[in-house]
Parts: C-alpha cells; sequence; structure tokens
C-alpha cells in the first residue's frame, strides 16, 4: 500500500518535470516552424530553421519514449518524417508540411499537458497520425488545422503551468535563501541575548548600538530574502507573446490576408501570476486588431498602404509598472459610429473629448450590439479586457487615429503580490490605497471645499477636483458634515481625478496584496486586502472604481435633511 | 466511520476500580449500548452543532477545519448581507459568513461565545459566525430525519432527534454556494 503511493508521487513529480521540461521545447518548435514556413515562403534559406526543428523533435522523442509516454513519441517520429520529406528534392509541399508541422506542434503540446495527469489520450494521437498518413492534400484539408477558437479554448490545463504554482526556483536561488534565513536567525538570536540582558536588568553600554546593528542587519537580510523571491516569480513576457505568433499566423490565414507580428521588449520580466492572466485579455485585443482594425486588403491598397498589415505587441517597464501595447495600422476607431451608440446609449457626448469617446468603447456591452454593425463589431469583449486588467491593478486605455491605426495600452504592476500603499483612516475602519494612484495628500481645510449645486469639490494645485466623504463612500456610518475630516488624499486613475475626505493618514508602506474570495466579487470598490502589524486586515482599494464613484457622488440636497441618506447617490 | 463505532462498543478499561466510577461507567455503556440498538443503523457521521437563536443547527464534520473566537473582523464595502467582513487565518483571507442571515433569522450579535466555524468547500474557505458551539455529535443516517421543514430555510435538509434536542442539519455547501453572489466566479481565483 505504501510503496503504491510512493511510486505514485514519484511518478507524479517526474511527469511534471518531464511537461516542465518538454513543453519548452514543444513550444520552441512551433515557433520554428513558422520560421521555415517564411523561409519557404520567401525562398530564403530554410536548411537552418528545419535542422533546428529536427533537433527538437528528436529531443521531444526521446525524452518522452524514456517516459514510456509511446504516443507523444510516435507523433513526434512522424513530425520527424514530414521533415525528413520536406528536406529531400521533389518531395517539397511546402504548404501542406508546414500545415502538418502546425498541427502536429499543437497536438504534442497539448498530450504533453496531459502527461501531468500521468496518462496520455492514445485517440488524439493516432487521429494524428492518421492524417499524417494521408498522401492526398485534399483530404488534409478537410481535417483542417484546429482553428484560433480552439486554441483559445485550450488553455484549462494552462494556468497549472504558468501560474504561481508553477514556480520553478533554481537550486542556486535555494542555496542563497538559505543563507539569508541563516543570517536572519543569527541576528535574531543576538538580539534575544540583549532582551535577555535588559530582563534581568544588566545593561551594557553598547547594546542600543548593538541593536541597532542587528536590527539593521536583519532588515537587509529579509529585504534580500524578500526580493530573492520575487525574483523567483518573475518570468520574461516573451513566454506569453511567443504564443501569439502562432494565433496571428492563423488569423491572418483565415482572413488570407498578411499579417505581421512584430513583438518588442520580450524579455521584459513579470510576475507569473499577471502573465497567466493576460493570455484572454490580449487575445481580445488581437482578435479585434485583425478582425476589425485591419482593413481589406483592397482598402489597403486603396489607401497607399502596404499590403502586409503589421501588428506590435510590446512591453517596456518604468518606475515599477510594466506597459503592454497593442497596436495596428488599420482603419482606426469610427468615432462616428461611436457617438451614434453612445447617444443611443443616452450618454452625453457633448461633452466628451475625442480621447474620452474613444475609451466608451470599454464601457461592458457597448458595441454588442448589432446598431454599431458599422464599426464592425470593435469592443466586443473589451469591458472583459479592462475587468482583468483592472482586477490586476492596472488600466487600460487606447489611442487612435483615423486612417493610420489604433494602439491598445495596458498599465500593470510587475507584480501583484507586493505593492506601495498609503494606509488611511476614516471612522474607526482602515483602508489601503495603492500609491501609484495617489498624487498628494492634504489638509482639508473648509475654505478649500466649495460646493457647487450638489458637487463637492476641493480647491488643489490652483484648480478644483471634486471630492467626497470617504466614509459615505465606503459606507461606514459617515459624517453629516463632509469637511469635518481632518485630511484629503487626491487619487488619479487614467485622466479622472478625485479626492477622499478621511480622518488620518499614515505613511506609504510596502504591502502584500492577498485576494479576496469570490464571495465578495460584487464589492468593486476594493480590490484585495492585505494583513498589518498584529494581523488586522486592511482592505486595498480599487482606485479607478473609487474615482469613479468620487465623480458620480452627488451631495445631499440641502433642505431635504431627513432623507439626506437616501439623496446620497454613487 | 466502523473504527469509531467500535471504539462506543469497547471502550477501554478505566484505570479507576473504585466502585461509584465503574457502576456509572457500566450505565454509561448499557446507555450506549442501548441507543444503539434502537436508533442507530446506516452510515454514521460527526457532527458539529451550534447554537443560533437558542436552536440547534449540525453541520457535517467533514467540512470543518477548525473553530475560532471570533476576534477582529474587518467589514468589506458593499459585501452581501450575510458576508460580515474578513479574518486573517494565518495569512489567509477568509470571508466570514453570518449563518443567521444566511438561514433568514436576524443578524447576529457578536460575543464572548460567539465562533467561527471555519469549514472548506470545494478548495474555498468560510469562517461560519454562530452565536456558540455546542457540541460534537455522531448522528446516524437513520437518526436524520429528511423530510424538508417549509417552515426552514431550503439549506436545512433535515432534523434529527436527540435525547429532548431536535438538531436541524444544514447543507453547507447548498447554504453557502446556492446564492449567485457566493459563487466563484471565473476571473477571480
Amino acid at each position: 500500500m505504501t510503496t503504491e503511493i510512493h511510486v505514485d508521487d514519484l511518478f507524479s513529480s517526474l511527469g511534471k518535470d518531464f511537461v516542465d521540461e518538454t513543453l519548452p521545447v514543444v513550444e520552441q518548435v512551433s515557433s520554428l516552424v513558422l520560421k521555415l514556413e517564411q523561409a519557404w515562403l520567401s525562398g530564403g534559406d530554410s536548411e537552418g530553421s528545419l535542422r533546428e526543428v529536427r533537433g527538437g523533435l528528436h529531443f521531444i522523442k526521446g525524452n518522452s519514449a524514456m517516459m514510456g509516454f509511446s504516443a507523444i513519441a510516435e507523433v513526434a517520429h512522424a513530425l520527424e518524417d514530414v521533415c525528413a520529406q520536406a528536406a529531400e528534392p521533389g518531395l517539397e509541399e511546402h504548404a501542406r508540411q508546414a500545415e502538418l508541422l502546425l498541427a502536429g506542434c499543437d497536438v504534442l503540446a497539448a498530450l504533453t499537458r496531459s502527461a501531468l495527469t500521468g496518462t496520455v489520450d492514445g485517440a488524439q494521437a493516432r487521429d494524428f497520425l492518421r492524417r499524417v498518413a494521408q498522401v492526398e492534400p485534399a483530404e488534409a484539408e478537410k481535417l483542417e488545422a484546429p482553428g484560433p477558437t480552439e486554441s483559445a479554448g485550450r488553455p484549462a490545463s494552462e494556468p497549472t503551468l504558468d501560474g504561481p504554482a508553477g514556480t520553478r526556483i533554481g537550486d542556486r536561488d535555494i542555496d542563497e535563501l538559505l543563507d539569508l534565513a541563516g543570517e536572519a536567525i543569527v541576528g535574531q538570536t543576538e538580539l534575544v541575548r540583549v532582551q535577555g540582558r535588559f530582563a534581568r536588568g544588566h545593561f551594557d553600554p553598547g547594546d542600543v548600538a548593538l541593536m541597532d546593528q542587528v536590527l539593521s542587519d536583519v532588515g537587509r537580510t529579509m529585504r534580500q530574502m524578500r526580493h530573492q523571491l520575487l525574483r523567483s516569480r518573475l518570468a520574461p513576457i516573451a513566454t506569453l507573446f511567443q504564443r501569439f505568433v502562432r494565433h496571428v499566423r492563423d488569423l491572418a490565414h483565415d482572413r488570407g490576408q498578411p499579417i505581421e507580428l512584430v513583438i518588442e521588449g520580450g524579455q521584459t520580466a513579470v510576475d507569473r501570476a499577471i502573465i497567466s492572466r493576460l493570455h484572454e485579455p490580449l487575445v481580445h485585443i488581437l482578435r479585434n486588431s485583425v478582425a476589425h482594425g485591419i482593413e481589406p486588403s483592397a482598402d489597403r491598397a486603396a489607401a497607399g498602404k502596404p499590403a502586409k498589415a503589421t501588428l506590435v505587441l510590446s512591453a517596456s517597464v518604468r518606475e515599477g509598472r510594466v506597459s503592454i501595447s497593442v497596436g495596428d495600422d488599420g482603419r482606426g476607431l469610427d468615432l462616428a459610429a461611436i457617438v451614434a451608440k453612445a447617444k443611443a446609449e443616452g450618454i452625453d457626448t457633448d461633452h466628451l473629448s475625442d480621447r474620452d469617446l474613444q475609451r466608451l468603447i470599454f464601457r461592458a456591452g457597448f458595441s454588442t450590439a448589432k446598431a454599431v454593425s458599422n464599426l464592425a463589431g470593435r469592443g466586443v469583449g473589451l469591458d472583459v479586457v479592462a475587468s482583468v486588467v483592472q482586477s490586476l491593478g492596472g488600466t487600460v486605455d487606447v489611442r487612435s487615429t483615423p486612417g493610420k491605426g489604433t494602439l491598445f495600452i495596458l498599465d500593470l504592476p510587475v507584480t501583484v503580490s507586493l505593492q506601495k500603499a498609503l494606509i488611511f483612516g476614516v471612522d474607526s475602519e482602515t483602508y489601503a490605497a495603492p500609491a501609484g494612484f495617489v498624487v498628494d495628500t492634504k489638509e482639508g481645510r473648509e475654505k478649500d471645499l466649495q460646493q457647487i449645486n450638489r458637487v463637492l469639490l476641493l480647491s488643489w494645485r490652483g484648480d478644483f477636483v471634486r471630492a467626497a466623504d470617504a466614509g459615505r463612500l465606503l459606507g461606514c456610518q459617515g459624517l453629516a458634515e463632509p469637511w469635518a475630516r481632518p485630511y484629503a488624499l487626491v487619487l488619479q486613475a487614467g485622466n479622472k481625478s478625485g479626492a477622499l475626505l478621511v480622518d488620518w493618514l499614515s505613511g506609504v508602506q510596502e504591502i502584500v496584496v492577498k485576494p479576496l474570495d469570490a464571495s465578495l466579487s460584487a464589492c468593486t470598490s476594493v480590490a484585495g486586502a492585505t494583513v498589518l502589524a498584529q494581523g488586522r486586515v486592511v482592505p486595498i482599494l480599487d482606485c479607478v472604481e473609487v474615482v469613479r464613484r468620487v465623480h458620480a457622488t452627488l451631495l445631499p440636497e440641502r433642505p431635504a435633511e431627513g432623507r439626506a441618506e437616501e439623496d446620497y447617490v454613487f | 466511520m466502523s473504527s469509531e463505532t467500535r471504539r462506543t462498543e469497547e471502550p477501554p478499561v478505566p484505570a479507576s476500580t473504585e466502585n461509584a466510577s465503574l457502576l456509572a461507567f457500566a450505565d454509561h455503556l448499557l446507555a450506549a449500548h442501548k441507543q444503539e440498538e434502537t436508533r442507530v443503523s446506516g452510515e454514521v457521521q460527526q457532527h458539529v452543532t451550534f447554537l443560533l437563536h437558542k436552536q440547534e443547527f449540525g453541520i457535517p464534520i467533514s467540512h470543518c477545519r477548525e473553530i475560532l473566537r471570533a476576534g477582529a473582523i474587518t467589514r468589506i464595502p458593499e459585501a452581501p448581507a450575510e458576508v460580515r467582513g474578513v479574518v486573517n487565518l494565518r495569512g489567509r483571507i477568509v470571508p466570514v459568513v453570518d449563518v443567521r442571515t444566511c438561514l433568514g433569522l436576524d443578524q447576529a450579535v457578536v460575543t464572548a461565545k460567539t465562533r467561527l466555524v471555519v469549514v472548506e468547500i470545494a478548495g474555498r474557505l468560510f469562517a461560519l459566525l454562530v452565536d456558540r458551539v455546542a457540541r460534537i455529535l455522531k448522528l446516524a443516517s437513520s437518526q436524520i430525519d429528511p423530510s424538508p421543514d417549509p417552515a426552514r430555510h431550503h439549506a436545512v435538509t433535515g432534523q434529527a432527534k436527540v435525547g429532548e434536542a431536535a438538531i436541524h442539519i444544514v447543507d453547507v455547501e447548498r447554504m453557502l454556494l446556492s446564492r449567485p453572489d457566493m459563487r466563484s466566479s471565473a476571473d477571480k481565483e
């Protein structure tokens, strides 16, 4: 009984190692095949790529045969044969061969992932082998490679590989962490000794200096440890971007139009937890760009644009934030259609700038309606993009120039788990506001507050910002007069600012962000929680939502004192 | 479960051989046997019972992870009425669910006896806020009358009579996950 369990454990850990080792090779082969296909199409030198593809396949075959995954080995073997044919003069049918190789890589990836469970489905492998055996190209057409929808629907097993659970720490990192932990313990022992002397009333003259020294050493050690651990969670974003090369290729193939995906800044390191959540939003954006941004070939020619459309996927890091952008050189957003749709939704568009109009596409359900068919459905799912990005502590923006193209910009933290935040209090409750959104803090003096109609304004930097009482906004008891709060916190999210009136402010500190259970998903003003000293749980504000609400807040109407509460509109 | 039952049938002989305690022990043994014979058949499950509004409710112990004092509960703005807030369970943030509110009773008032029964459902942890924890009780399936009581919440799936006491059996999963706002959504892990 016990031995069996051990064998199972051993196998599952071996299976995981196998997947961790093999899957990157499969992905690499897949992107090499794309390169190979390019070389075939352009008549360039294909030999090098072909050799690399064969090398990768050979590795996969050997590795899976060793683990007893014969189905994977057979598929890899069949693909090697395809490569061999492709290399032989007279047997080249490059379009079909590339198609087969790509489909084969998909099968390999799916089978390899299924190895995590210890069983590999032989039927899928057999289907594919049968397809390779088909000499008739027409027959192969019918079996067509999995379309983009299926490849997008695939990630069921992916999160386990990308998520923090799949984080791998190298032996060297572990050694370093152990050293650091050792140092921390040495420091603690030293402190215990000093504390013992204090408890007995014996003070060494040097003790205070010694304690200062030890505390600063321990502090440094702890920071290093955290830094190390954080680093182990980071991965180059290329691991995610690389998957889109294939995706865009398939989309272009379906449209019968050449589209090039240019990747910039692939080495940018980002938290795996973020990377694993970005797949879906980026797929949405890329599909939108291909389907609705990029014009049909004829239109492009008429506009004097190159026949090959370009998508640029880029990442860069600045001040602890990572910026990911997706740009296309298509027709740009149709502002007239957006205005028409907005009017139909009852949105007052007269006072909105062009930028604000463009941002309307992130509203829920904004362009799902048939009425905007001339907007070409652009915006389907973009509200989903906005909400995923927001839940990661980021923002999404769009910039578009008619006739020139559209650029989507995602602004995200490098890591979700640690953030700098300003701690503040209101009505006996404590909250954290991510520091990235806090632009200023000031005393909430009565003379700085103005009430115009039912809007409360705080004068700030020679201008006015909308202000709201934090207690009311967050549903604490609240005060009758909003200016009874001594401090104001100015938040900025996107291009909107808003001030929260609060009771007290404490400094900026680093907090560990923890997610809330799904039962609290309706609490849109809260992005998570953190634990402060003495184990106290403090909610972290979702500043994008809070600023939105500050703008939606109206003061109670003066005479109706009795009904003040109900009149308070969020 | 079978080993549990055996323990009641063949308890270890107590170390003390004083007459009084031996007699009491024999009485206890007899009573236990009698109860087993008359009532107990079917699968035996341990239940944690707690009081709400002076009535006793029970949930299978298999769901329970631990029982805590109700310390500082942090309110979360706009939480659904039955979620009183969150607590820190060794670094994990766990929602505190007011069982009274869930079952359609009036909201609980936290006292020194208030306890949090931490349950795990589908990998998620919930801290159930109850007036106080009463006892741990073995109940055989035959002891539980599964007929629904129309006067009660649909998560109360049966009643058990133990001596004078009536215990309402709560299906925790149904209570927690039947509400649309409590269900796990795809975009939150």
